[in-house]
């Protein structure tokens, strides 16, 4: 097992990576929050889901964060009566993305705050080396 | 001769401060991670109790406890705020409030060990 300082940096980097990753599926989401198709009765884009899951890293002898996989929401999707649009089916509907934008936002509060979160355990960590090391200074 | 208790006790304490930095930052990467508990290290009071209990080896085959052996903090469940509905337990507040306490007493333990350094110091300088 590596120094438990060094070791609580990496951990934070994982789960800054992990973050990360589900602000860039918040942004895929968000940003194709209107995309519907563009053939007759086609499916809309269907909304990402990111799961995290925690893995026992030997080396380390900690458990990291990591992404399981992006998955895709199930959810049904929403109609608007939209007679001339391409993707418009016979009765003159169209399926428009699952995509709630409110849900997204509040996602993406929820990851920010875990990214800081994190970043602060690597800033503690940081400071907590640097205390140490000032020990030699003054001697 | 017998160590300086002080230093020993202060390398302890950082040692352990260390270790319960390494849980809550695990413990804060898998603040999102359905089924994750919150881990904890074993308090130092514990673990002291512990050392100064260790048996003494009198002879060349008996198996001594050596101090980084017992100062392996092992991580166990915490007494956590409450339990989203994922089955997660990690309380990014509690996380927060053990992180300062834990920055708090490293910076004193260190302060600790630089005083007492002086002091010796001054000893010898004379």
């Amino acid at each position: 097992m590596i120094d438990p300082l060094n070791a609580s940096l990496r951990i934070a980097g994982a789960g800054l990576q992990a973050q990360s990753t589900r602000v860039r599926v918040v942004s895929e989401n968000l940003a194709n929050a209107q995309a519907t198709g563009t053939t007759r009765g086609a499916d809309p884009y269907r909304r990402k889901t990111v799961t995290f899951e925690n893995t026992m890293d030997r080396a380390l002898g900690a458990s990291l964060v990591k992404i399981k996989g992006v998955g895709v929401d199930k959810a049904p999707f929403r109609v608007e009566f939209e007679p001339s649009h391409p993707a418009a089916d016979d009765k003159g509907y169209v399926k428009m993305p699952n995509v709630s934008l409110l849900l997204e936002m509040a996602d993406m509060r929820e990851a920010n705050r875990s990214y800081e979160a994190n970043l602060q355990m690597i800033k503690q960590a940081r400071s907590m080396q640097s205390m140490t090391i000032d020990l030699l200074r003054n001697g | 001769m017998e160590p300086i208790h002080l230093f020993d006790l202060a390398a302890k304490q950082s040692h352990w401060l260390a270790v319960r930095q390494n849980a809550v930052s695990q413990n804060i990467a898998n603040a999102n991670t359905p089924r994750y508990t919150a881990v904890d290290v074993e308090p130092f009071e514990a673990i002291v109790r512990k050392t100064t209990l260790s048996v003494a080896a009198t002879a060349p085959n008996h198996i001594t406890s050596t101090p980084a052996e017992t100062l392996t903090a092992r991580p166990r469940k915490s007494d956590g705020w409450g339990t989203v509905h994922s089955g997660n337990s990690v309380s990014l507040e509690q996380e927060m409030l053990k992180a300062g306490d834990i920055s708090r007493n490293y910076a004193f333990t260190t302060n600790i060990v630089k005083s007492f350094h002086r002091m010796m110091m001054t000893a010898i300088r004379g």
